[in-house]
């Protein structure tokens, strides 16, 4: 005890940032120590991570449940796949575009949507779904129906005389790595911002909400938007890692997914969708190794989430903390 | 200074299908006042208050505030541009957050010039907000809440979330505050503290007053003037004194 008296306890906020330093490392490191199918697996969940990012300000900070991130996600792609496909433009310039696209369509189906109550909000955003995938299925001179568009350039940068591809799988992680912490940075920013706090007052009582002057409803529907511009974010980067976008990009199981990463990690909690992603989709995308096993261990998962982390992996992190760190 | 009413609310009509809530209804609330509302249950005195603070949609009448008419306005913008608060009887909180929070989130739409800088992080936005937390903490002092700053208020008993919900309504300086039965189902040493807040804010604040309260106690110690509502329509109004003396009022209460 007399030890334990001499020693400075950690602080919470010390380790944090140890942490964090070490999962930056072992980030970058990552391509040296894992194999080249656990880094694609990697690459998949920072793309799922940006769409889960944008849900997250929806349903963990806003609370208003949304399936409609595969469409947004699906938008994103197409939009980047045929600016990159017609007109060759460079990487950045169809992220940027995508995210544009996505966040502008937002604004008139968020509008009518956003007066629905509850399960009818949830239900329609359901529909954008299906009815982005008809519209890919079916505008052949613009999507060119099933067959989808193929051959979308590897991620080009052109910066006046110069440019490169990104053409390797390495190269590609740490282009997703970067996106995946500008995003993050991005949404720690909204957070915690004094509109965060607005929007989490939504979240725990509108009516109250409304009372101290917040407008609500201008509110749920810019964050809707917000939440549309990740997703068409993370659409373009997976156009350009898969090169390929079908129909099948709007499907209501990356909804799903996108849903599970952000509930089962710890909606309104930055750190729970990362470590979400990882899990999620980084876990299911390694499992493809054993498909037999895969759908059943993913079942397992939702099961045990369901029945014993209500919250989500967030308390469970926050436990961690608190374990190794002292309460301080 | 200015002899206008603070809030004059005109023949205010809402109906749910055949049945009239509140008929006719005309009332004003004098600059500086402490008027009471009351009635029997059911007579529509909280109908009366979601309509005239933009939670409901009156079918007829008209609403003045501060000379301005803001009839159809939204709750949120009343409460941001009319500097009109109201309370509610169930919903007191954000029970989830702490203390300051609850206070700091009450007094952001005031300070922050639009909705888009709110989603500022600069320079500008953390003197605002910093601004606000020490208003925040001044009130939270002034309510006798400084030990439980940090706690979820939801954690709190009913009179201090009551107490948190005055002090949040002070955030923002309002011309005028509505209450709906801000006494009910707390412990009268409470009471007493919300009564010297009401006192306060009016008196030191200039903020005037419409109080819903059952407490009738309260009612005639605190109020300069007292309408009646019975059945959706006003009854009588006048001081206090005269009006528990009222036989009207006596036999809406007795239900006879």
């Amino acid at each position: 005890m007399a030890l334990m008296e001499t020693t400075q306890p950690l602080r919470k906020r010390d380790l944090r940032i140890a942490l964090g330093a070490i999962l930056i490392v072992v980030a970058v490191a990552a391509p040296f120590i894992g194999s080249r199918y656990v880094i694609h697996s990697l690459i998949i969940a920072l793309i799922f991570m940006l769409p889960a990012h944008g849900l997250n300000l929806l349903v963990g900070y806003t609370g208003l449940l949304s399936l409609a991130q595969a469409a947004f996600f699906g938008i994103g792609a197409y939009t980047a796949g045929l600016l990159a496909v017609t007109y060759g433009t460079p990487f950045y310039v169809n992220l940027v575009a995508a995210g544009l696209v996505t966040g502008l369509i937002a604004l008139p189906l968020g509008i009518p949507a956003l007066r629905l109550r509850s399960t009818s909000f949830v239900m329609c955003t359901l529909g954008f779904v299906i009815i982005g995938q008809a519209i890919a299925k079916n505008w052949i001179s613009l999507t060119r129906g099933d067959m989808g568009l193929s051959s979308i350039p590897k991620p080009y940068f052109a910066l006046g005389p110069l440019s490169f591809t990104v053409s390797g799988t390495t190269a590609f992680y740490y282009l997703a790595l970067v996106i995946g912490a500008l995003a993050t940075f991005a949404v720690w920013a909204i957070v915690r911002s004094p509109a965060g706090r607005n929007m989490i007052a939504i979240r725990e009582n509108e009516t109250l909400a409304e009372s101290v002057g917040i407008p609500t409803w201008r509110y749920k529907l810019i964050v809707f938007m917000l939440s549309a511009v990740f997703a068409g974010i993370g659409g373009s980067v997976y156009a350009h890692y898969l090169t390929v976008v079908s129909p099948l990009t709007f499907q209501m199981y990356y909804s799903t997914t996108m849903l599970i990463i952000v509930l089962g990690g710890g909606a309104g909690t930055i750190s729970g969708v990362v470590f979400g992603s990882l899990l999620f989709v980084g876990l299911t995308e390694a499992l493809r190794i054993t498909p037999e096993l895969r759908m059943i261990a993913y079942g397992l998962c939702l099961l045990v989430l369901v029945f014993w982390f209500k919250k989500g992996c967030a308390p469970l992190i926050n436990r961690f903390w608190d374990m190794i760190g002292g309460t301080k | 200074m200015n002899h206008l009413p603070m809030l004059e609310i005109n023949n205010l009509t809402k109906s749910y299908g055949a049945v009239k809530a509140v008929d006719d209804v005309s009332i004003h609330v004098s600059r500086g006042e402490i008027a009471g509302l009351i009635g029997p249950n059911g007579s529509g005195k909280s109908t009366f208050f979601d309509c005239s603070t933009g939670l409901g949609k009156p079918d007829t009448g008209a609403v003045k505030l501060d000379g301005q008419d803001i009839t159809g306005w939204t709750l949120n913008r009343i409460a941001r541009e009319g500097r009109m608060l109201r309370s509610f009887q169930k919903t007191v909180v954000f029970k989830a957050l702490d203390v300051e929070e609850n206070l700091i989130i009450a007094g952001q739409m005031f300070t922050f010039p639009s909705l888009l800088s709110t989603f500022g992080l600069g320079h500008m936005s953390r003197q605002r907000v910093s601004g606000l937390r020490e208003r925040a903490r001044e009130l939270i002092r002034m309510a006798g809440l400084w030990e439980v700053r940090h706690q979820p208020a939801g954690n709190l008993s009913g009179g201090q979330q009551k107490l948190i919900q005055f002090a949040s309504m002070l955030m923002p300086e309002p011309k005028i505050i509505l209450l709906d039965e801000p006494m009910a189902g707390i412990n009268p040493k409470i009471i007493e503290r919300v009564v010297e807040t009401i006192l306060y804010a009016n008196k030191s604040l200039g903020v005037s007053f419409l109080i819903i309260e059952h407490n009738i106690d309260v009612v005639t110690s605190i109020c300069q003037r007292v309408i009646v509502l019975d059945q959706g329509r006003k009854l009588v109004e006048g001081a206090p004194g005269d009006i528990i003396q009222d036989q009207r009022v006596r036999e809406a209460y007795l239900g006879g």
